[in-house]
């Protein structure tokens, strides 16, 4: 752990998703020194973002471009959710209503004050994060079940109030909301979603392997335990549900903006369950299962689109599945096969 | 030898069972000071209002002169009062080194890097006989090793008392001696005051300088271990009233 190099993200990464013409710049940073003190993760992880930054725009239809984007969406809540729920052991069921924040926030100001949507979501994301503090604050004395009721009630009152308050939010019609870009294009929304998505990833990365990941994970573990060692529980548990919410606040005002009509769909909790399937699938309390997992669910529903209401069905099936036979995900089922060779 | 940690008066009552009634104690710097008492006599409760758990009914509690009173878990633990679990709560799903980790973040101190950290921790695994389990999960340790863990872990947290709540509880007799090396070069080596919860009376007989004995929440004996074992209230408390 310790003998890494501090900078655990070259340099080079940062260019990518701006424009078409990052590729580029990625791969001068990988000089020979870069090579040395790289390991192999470090190669594969660079690998697989240039393969994401290069095929996908240029070769898939707009079609799959389209589920490609929505894929980073799910990407960006299932790994929001994951650290607040995976590592400090907090399960909400109030993110996707705050990535509902997010989106109305920053719509509402679009559309009612002619706010730009770059603006906008800078506000959706405050927002959620204030009114993440907020319930963060209330379930203090909350663990287990309770938390998770309360941060339930808290998306159904909010989703009830956006559907009624219907000449601020138009309600289940939606609120038609202007894009992010002049000129529509689902290349310019993908870079966009991808640089979104790989700068919350190296936060959480970086957030887990510095000391707070530590912390985060002793509150987890046995917060009784941790506080009698020191740690302030209150202030981790509070830090991690402001964080997490402003990221599914973020995650929210692209997605609105990007889809340009925002209904009570994104903060309900059929939205919610998808996400929590994607991180408890792919792997929950680790780093790489709940992107592993948003990618499969999100590719998999389209696939399986024209089940209806039964494509539900399966994401229960398949979940209840995985809690039987491998409660700890994907991630779970490839850490095992990698141990069994020293196990008896 | 100043005193340490000192309470007063202290009760407290879950519904209407009084665990502790009119407690008074102190602990002086160095001392190893045994707590003693038959199951249910409140000594448990007593370590669980000294580090904060939950707040006395009455009472007051004071470390170094400071109340503890008010005070939350965490902050009692900054102070310098570190404590082990009876039944033993390390963090599970970490490595041992991350375990120790935590005392260390714990303590909240600023400016020092990661490296120094680590570093730090990997000493404190040396000391307490650790090392080899360095990268190994918590849970899949065995009870003596996890109870040095938990040692390990409060000795990280650099306190000036630690409250020991039966580390040799579920031991055997080779892994008690082990556990009372470490006890004692806890406190010889670290200078630390050691207030201990035991049940296995010739350990803490021989260790301690001075014992408190527990029944029903109250205090019925204090002294030194010999006057302790001989008085009649203790037998009694222990094994039941004489012709009863």
């Amino acid at each position: 752990m310790g003998s890494e190099p501090k900078d655990t993200f070259p340099r080079g990464e940062r260019a990518i998703g701006r424009n078409g013409e990052g590729e580029k710049e990625k791969i001068e940073p990988l000089d020979e020194s870069w090579i040395e003190i790289m390991d192999g993760k470090k190669i594969g992880f660079l690998i697989f973002l240039l393969i994401l930054a290069i095929f996908p725009p240029f070769v898939l239809s707009q079609y799959w471009l389209h589920v490609m984007i929505i894929s980073l969406f799910y990407v960006m809540m299932a790994s929001s959710w994951n650290l607040l729920a995976g590592f400090t052991g907090q399960v909400s069921f109030a993110h996707a209503a705050f990535s509902g924040v997010g989106a109305y926030l920053s719509g509402m100001l679009a559309v009612f004050l002619g706010l730009s949507p770059w603006l906008g979501i800078a506000a959706g994301t405050f927002g959620a994060a204030v009114l993440g503090l907020g319930l963060g604050f209330l379930c203090i004395r909350m663990g287990g079940i309770y938390l998770s009721l309360t941060t339930l009630g808290f998306s159904e009152i909010l989703r009830i109030v956006i559907t009624n308050e219907d000449h601020w939010t138009r309600g289940t019609m939606g609120l038609q909301v202007p894009g992010l870009f002049a000129v529509y294009s689902k290349t310019s929304y993908y870079f966009l979603f991808l640089f979104f998505a790989v700068v919350m990833l190296v936060f959480i990365r970086r957030l887990i392997r510095s000391e707070w990941g530590v912390t985060f994970r002793a509150v987890l573990n046995d917060e009784v335990a941790a506080s009698a060692s020191g740690i302030n529980t209150i202030r981790v548990r509070i830090l991690a549900f402001t964080l997490t919410s402003a990221m599914a606040g973020l995650a929210g005002g692209l997605y609105g903006h990007y889809l340009m009509l925002i209904t009570p769909d994104i903060p309900s909790l059929g939205q919610m369950f998808l996400v929590l399937a994607m991180a408890v699938i792919g792997g929950m309390g680790s780093f790489a299962g709940p992107i592993l997992g948003s990618f499969i669910l999100e590719f998999l529903s389209e696939y399986i689109r024209s089940w209806g209401e039964y494509h539900v069905l399966l994401y229960g099936l398949i979940a209840l599945i995985m809690a039987r036979f491998a409660p700890e995900g994907i991630m779970g089922l490839w850490a095992k096969r990698r141990r069994n060779p020293w196990a008896s | 030898m100043g005193v340490l940690i000192e309470g007063k008066n202290l009760s407290k009552a879950f519904g209407g069972l009084t665990a502790v009634k009119g407690v008074d104690f102190h602990l002086s710097a160095g001392e190893i000071v045994g707590l003693i008492g038959p199951n249910g006599a409140g000594k448990t409760t007593l370590f669980n209002l000294i580090t904060g758990i939950f707040p006395p009914d009455t009472g007051t509690l004071s470390f170094k002169g400071q109340t503890l009173l008010e005070r939350k878990p965490f902050e009692i633990c900054r102070l310098g009062i570190g404590r082990t679990f009876q039944i033993v709560r390390p963090f599970l799903k970490m490595t041992c080194l991350e375990n120790i980790l935590v005392g260390i973040i714990g303590r909240g101190e600023k400016g020092r890097g990661k490296g120094e950290k680590h570093e730090e921790a990997r000493e404190i695994l040396k000391v307490t006989g650790l090392s080899a389990h360095e990268p190994r999960l918590a849970k899949d340790l065995t009870l003596i090793e996890k109870k040095r863990l938990e040692m390990a872990r409060a000795l990280a947290t650099k306190p000036g008392v630690i409250l020991l709540d039966e580390v040799l509880a579920g031991l055997n007799p080779s892994e008690i001696q082990q556990a009372l090396e470490l006890i004692e070069k806890i406190r010889s080596q670290f200078q630390i005051t050691l207030f201990w919860i035991e049940h296995v009376m010739g350990a803490i007989m021989k260790a301690s300088d001075r014992v408190i004995v527990l029944d029903q929440g109250r205090k019925i004996k204090e002294g030194k271990p010999l006057e302790v074992v001989s008085d009649p209230r203790v037998i009694e408390a222990y094994l039941g009233e004489e012709n009863a």
